[in-house]
């Protein structure tokens, strides 16, 4: 078992070096989603109120649809020689999986957190009860990163495919969407969110078994 | 073509669907106008079968993804595949007979109803499945990926049904499946529900048959295009002769 998690944080640390060098989700992603934010307001008006009041949803669609783009950045890894090279190396189908998935909803925290700042800034959102709402932005980077890392490993079959990803993934990510914007909706009204993190920590336990399960599998078919 | 690419043409199936939907419509012409709705809850009886095709659909999708991950059987992917790609016509189609039911209903053709809403989504989910199958080549990495995501992709039927309950929207609750029992009370209604439910479930098993019939024809191509032997590039060249010619110059 320590094989494992020694395996799967090394994979982790090399994706993370990986965008370190690339800053693909920092300086491409990130940008990318804020100026989602700013384009918003242009298309429904800039009333400042409906803006407070549809914000914090729009802020979690932002998250679900430019959130893909960092699983994509993986599945155009998974093409490469890296691939075949963690074969040979005779990592644990498991490992490659967990690690992907640790780096990957890592970066999806980060990448929630800036986006977040801004949201808050454009729209006027109110931050309250930041210990639940630190826990909603952790299960949701930890789901969509499972599902993100799971989708790019069923796609990555050639070059090309990639661009499967976000159909495979937005859909799927509904749940965490709704326990998101019910969980933030509940700490405004001060009604109790448990159901919704409930589902979410049950998304997120669902994924991890599937990912897990299909790893090999899935290395199998490459 | 081989003989294991023929097709087997079994029509049977065909009539059973025909005399099925015949009998499903006239029973749905028969019955008695709804009190409220009136003649509008005919639509009921295409609408109400579609949805229910579509889970079942799905639910066959999710049996020939575990079949084919169990056994590695072929056939398993085919029903799978076959399976999905009706459901998603079916969905298609209760999306909207729904659309038109729902214009007179509830004044408008869309509605942010959690149910209309989520079965747009699950359409877009297959729609997903049918996009990866076709964009894998490889025949092996194809069912072994589509199959994980068609166990993985059920996930959203208990959703879809579940959340008019859920959720208290404007679509009605269900009609059969419910915990306090049917909510419809008038039995030719009931009836004729169901003769559109068995017609429309016919009509699927048809389809399916056929679907798969085609893939296994489509494998067999692919099979016999994998074993074809082609001409190797450059075999027209012949190398020339370098031996001396009897009596020659060297």
């Amino acid at each position: 078992m320590s094989g494992i998690r020694r395996q799967a944080l090394a994979v982790a640390r090399r994706d993370l070096a990986r965008e370190r060098r690339r800053g693909e989700v920092l300086w491409v992603t990130v940008p990318f989603g804020i100026i989602a934010l700013l384009l918003v307001p242009l298309a429904i008006g800039t009333d400042q109120a409906t803006l407070h009041r549809v914000g914090p949803g729009l802020y979690w669609v932002v998250v679900l649809l430019f959130g893909v783009l960092v699983g994509v950045r993986g599945a155009a890894d998974e093409t490469g020689p890296q691939r075949d090279a963690a074969a040979l190396l005779g990592l644990d189908p498991v490992a490659v999986f967990a690690g992907r998935a640790l780096a990957t909803s890592s970066l999806l925290v980060v990448f929630e957190l800036v986006v977040g700042v801004a949201a808050i800034a454009l729209y006027d959102i109110d931050l309250i009860g930041v210990g639940w709402l630190a826990l909603v932005v952790l299960l949701v980077a930890i789901g969509l990163g499972t599902l993100a890392t799971i989708a790019s490993s069923i796609v990555a079959s050639g070059a090309g495919t990639a661009a499967l990803v976000p159909l495979l993934v937005a859909p799927l990510a509904i749940p965490l969407l709704l326990g998101a914007t019910q969980s933030l909706d509940g700490l405004r009204q001060g009604t109790s969110i448990l159901s919704w993190i409930l589902l979410m920590i049950v998304v997120v336990l669902v994924l991890g078994i599937v990912g897990v399960v299909s790893s090999g599998p899935l290395q199998e078919s490459r | 073509m081989t003989a294991q690419a023929e097709i087997r043409d079994r029509r049977w199936p065909w009539y059973v669907a025909v005399v099925a939907v015949a009998v499903a419509l006239s029973l749905s012409m028969i019955s008695p106008p709804d009190a409220v709705q009136g003649d509008l809850i005919r639509i009921m009886y295409i609408h109400v079968p579609a949805a229910w095709l579509a889970y079942l659909a799905f639910t066959v999708t999710l049996v020939g993804s575990i079949g084919y991950l169990a056994t590695k059987r072929m056939v398993f992917d085919r029903l799978a595949a076959s399976s999905a790609e009706v459901g998603v016509y079916f969905t298609g189609l209760a999306i909207l007979l729904g659309m038109i039911w729902g214009k007179p209903t509830w004044g408008v053709w869309w509605t942010w109803d959690a149910r209309l809403t989520l079965t747009a989504i699950m359409l877009f989910v297959y729609l997903g499945y049918l996009a990866l199958r076709r964009a894998t080549p490889d025949p092996d990495a194809r069912a072994k990926r589509s199959a994980i995501l068609g166990v993985l992709a059920i996930v959203q039927i208990p959703i879809v049904h579940f959340s008019v309950v859920w959720w208290r929207t404007l679509h009605q609750p269900p009609s059969i499946i419910r915990p306090d029992g049917p909510a419809i009370q008038d039995p030719l209604m009931v009836i004729a529900l169901i003769a559109g439910v068995v017609a429309f479930t016919v009509v699927y098993v048809a389809l399916v048959a056929k679907r798969m019939e085609l893939a296994r024809i489509e494998d067999a191509i692919v099979a016999r295009e994998a074993t074809f032997e082609r001409p190797v590039a450059g075999e027209a060249v012949v190398a020339p002769d370098l031996s001396p010619e009897p009596g020659g110059a060297r």
